[in-house]
């Protein structure tokens, strides 16, 4: 199977003109070959790899350098990387705003990072923001938010929504959700359930009011894993509330829905499987005897796990989906 | 071989990626690329990857949970031959239901089969291991490797092309570990193997086995490499032969794997850009990452937090060079963006990970470093 074979099929079957074959075949002998996304990647690694270098020489001789000039250096460079994307902006829009400037989106990317060195080093040096730690999380945060929709960056807004996270004492990152965060305590886990039930919210909301539609997953994801697990958490604690019940399983079901719009299947599978999860244990912890559960246990697992899979060959079917 | 998978509608599915390539380049119109949908019809269930891997989680718990179903009627007092007949008897339905499914839902690789595969491989495993349990390493390579192999000549799956791939190099190793020469000249030998397994797999040009020759293409450029690297010889020099030393000695032919070590990236990155050839030039990027790596690793003035500085600045110069240079195509080579990241959601995210952690606490402040994963290794072919 080769652009000739195709051409040639197309031909016969009389898709295409022989004149356009002949332009085809043209532009696939003489076409370019994209080093995009390697460049890209290159790029993307290369940041990572020099803030986190710069970040440790710092932190390794904070005494011997001058502290000033060091700060006049992040400075410069967070200055100027704001500067940059200030003045290659586009108007703001509710849409998708595509910058032509190819680097404007990393260079962006670069001057949050620095500005977060820049102000952690601030209060290590000099205790600018004393003990008023939520205060120093909070500053970023609002900054963030500002530019994610200013200059339309999905990466800086859900940098955003760490730093709302940790102000009230949270890790939304989705790989850490369920290591970092410290769940025994009551109060936290009501307010990861009651944060990420609003992030969602405001995901919905983006969409419905077609306020950068395309920040919706952000907000769904991060928001939803966060306030799932919590609650997933909730109900296996002895303590299983209603209410982490009702929440874990309207998140599900709203998972399922969200997936109806066809945005990600990614929530499909959320969904499913964070509402299996909960369902299994609400069944199972109710049966007392371990011989029955046991058994039991055998034939559900068994039966539902051929029924979703079952669902999930049909779901377009099940979820009106048409596509 | 007969081939499980019906080959008409794979390779309509080939022609229509194509054909939707070509309209997004605007070569061929909208009605043409509807014309040539009824043309090639294809009538296979490709849900994306989420709902993929949804599918392989509760097949694989619904398979787990059938064996054990089996497995109350036969178990009696757990010996080795009920255990047999178990697997056997799973494997059988395993076998069958893939089949049955691949007919009746027009499944190709979408979870339900691939965890099917695996399940009857697993089973068809298990009464060589519970019945001969003394054989030699290689012996059971050999009987995996056949079982692997056959299944992905009718499948076309990675996955049996993966382990059949590392089977082979397995049963080279366990053999070669037995003779002393042989151990001298493992890498050149892990190096031979990786050349001829590129060369063969190169000349299968069939759509059918297009994911995996592809894959094994990766997989054996990279062994190629690895065995000829300098740091991976030394070490495992080292480890194959107790020495526990503070820190590897020197090994023969040094000066070769140095060329080695250097040349190899340097030759793959040529070739992917001459023949533009995508896989080539990616592992030649990895290579050199790892040569480098290699050189820092015995001889480095620099302290790590230098070297990561120093790379990323170099990372970040050289990229924004060529982005820069490449704006208009030069050399048959571009910067234009082609098609969409699939997953630019779930990149973003990952990348906001690793740059967006608040520093709070006064006093262990950690300045964005510690962990590194992926940052956004958006690889589309």
């Amino acid at each position: 199977m080769n652009t000739q074979t195709i051409l040639k099929a197309f031909v016969d079957k009389a898709v295409i003109s022989d004149e356009q074959a002949v332009l085809i075949a043209d532009y696939e002998k003489n076409k370019s070959f994209s080093l995009h996304w390697e460049l890209r990647s290159i790029l993307y690694l290369g940041i990572v790899l020099f803030s986190s270098g710069i970040g440790v020489i710092i932190y390794e001789n904070i005494d011997t350098i001058g502290h000033q000039v060091i700060i006049a250096l992040i400075a410069a460079l967070t200055g100027w990387c704001f500067f940059y994307t200030y003045k290659h902006a586009l108007p703001y829009s509710n849409g998708q705003v595509k910058n032509p400037k190819k680097l404007a989106d990393y260079i962006l990317l670069l001057g949050c990072t620095t500005f977060l060195i820049l102000e952690g080093y601030l209060q290590f040096q000099y205790n600018v923001f004393g003990t008023r730690y939520g205060l120093a999380v909070i500053i970023p945060t609002i900054i963030f938010f500002f530019c994610a929709y200013r200059f339309d960056h999905k990466g800086v807004l859900s940098m955003a929504l760490t730093g709302l996270a940790s102000w009230l004492g949270l890790t939304v990152a989705p790989l850490s959700v369920l290591a970092e965060n410290d769940f025994t305590e009551d109060r936290l886990l009501a307010t990861a359930v009651i944060l990420g039930t609003v992030l969602c919210i405001a995901g919905w909301a983006s969409e419905k009011q077609h306020i950068k539609k395309h920040f919706s997953f952000t907000y769904i994801f991060l928001g939803g894993n966060l306030a799932v697990l919590a609650a997933i958490t909730g109900i296996l604690s002895d303590n299983a509330e209603l209410i982490y019940i009702i929440a874990g399983l309207a998140l599900s079901a709203f998972f399922i829905q969200r997936a109806r719009f066809a945005q990600s299947l990614l929530f499909l599978l959320m969904g499913i499987v964070y509402g299996y999860i909960i369902i299994t244990y609400l069944i199972f912890s109710n049966i007392e005897s371990d011989d029955a559960s046991f058994t039991f246990g055998t034939f559900y697992f068994l039966f539902t796990s051929l029924g979703v899979v079952y669902f999930l060959l049909h779901f377009k079917k099940f979820l009106g989906i048409k596509k | 071989m007969k081939k499980a998978y019906n080959e008409t509608w794979i390779d309509n599915l080939h022609i229509l990626n194509t054909a939707d390539h070509w309209s997004e380049k605007k070569l061929i119109s909208q009605e043409q690329l509807e014309s040539a949908r009824n043309a090639f019809p294809q009538q296979f269930y490709r849900p994306g990857i989420f709902v993929k891997i949804g599918l392989f989680i509760f097949t694989l718990i619904a398979c787990s949970f059938a064996s054990g179903f089996v497995s109350l009627f036969l178990i009696g007092n757990g010996a080795g031959e009920n255990i047999s007949v178990i697997s056997l008897i799973c494997m059988a339905g395993f076998i069958f239901f893939l089949e049955f499914l691949i007919k009746k839902n027009g499944l190709y690789h979408s979870g339900v089969d691939n965890a099917l595969l695996y399940a009857a491989m697993g089973a068809a495993v298990v009464p060589f291991v519970s019945l001969f349990d003394n054989l030699e390493v290689w012996q059971y390579c050999i009987i995996m490797f056949a079982f692997a192999f056959t299944a992905t000549l009718r499948y076309a799956d990675m996955v049996t092309a993966t382990s059949a791939f590392l089977l082979l190099f397995g049963l080279l190793g366990n053999i070669m570990m037995k003779f002393p020469v042989g151990k001298a000249i493992l890498p050149f030998a892990v190096m031979a193997l990786s050349a001829v397994i590129y060369s063969l797999v190169r000349k299968d040009k069939s759509t059918y086995y297009e994911r995996c020759t592809k894959l094994i293409e990766i997989l054996s450029l990279a062994t190629f490499y690895l065995g000829g690297n300098y740091l991976i010889v030394r070490e495992g020099n080292a480890l194959l032969n107790d020495l526990n030393l503070p820190f590897a000695p020197q090994i023969p032919f040094a000066p070769l794997f140095y060329v080695f070590t250097l040349s190899i990236p340097v030759v793959y990155i040529f070739f992917g850009l001459r023949k533009k050839d995508r896989i080539l030039l990616i592992l030649g990027l990895v290579a050199f990452a790892l040569s480098v790596y290699t050189y820092r690793h015995y001889f480095s003035p620099f302290t790590p937090a230098q070297e990561l500085a120093i790379a990323g600045m170099a990372m970040i110069m050289l990229s924004a060079a060529l982005i820069k240079y490449l704006h208009t195509p030069k050399h048959g080579l571009s910067d234009e963006q082609e098609g969409k990241r699939k997953l630019a959601n779930l990149e973003a995210i990952l990348v906001a990970q690793h740059l967006g952690q608040t520093p709070v606490e006064g006093n262990n402040v950690e300045f964005g470093g510690g962990n590194f994963g992926g940052g956004g290794a958006g690889e589309t072919y």
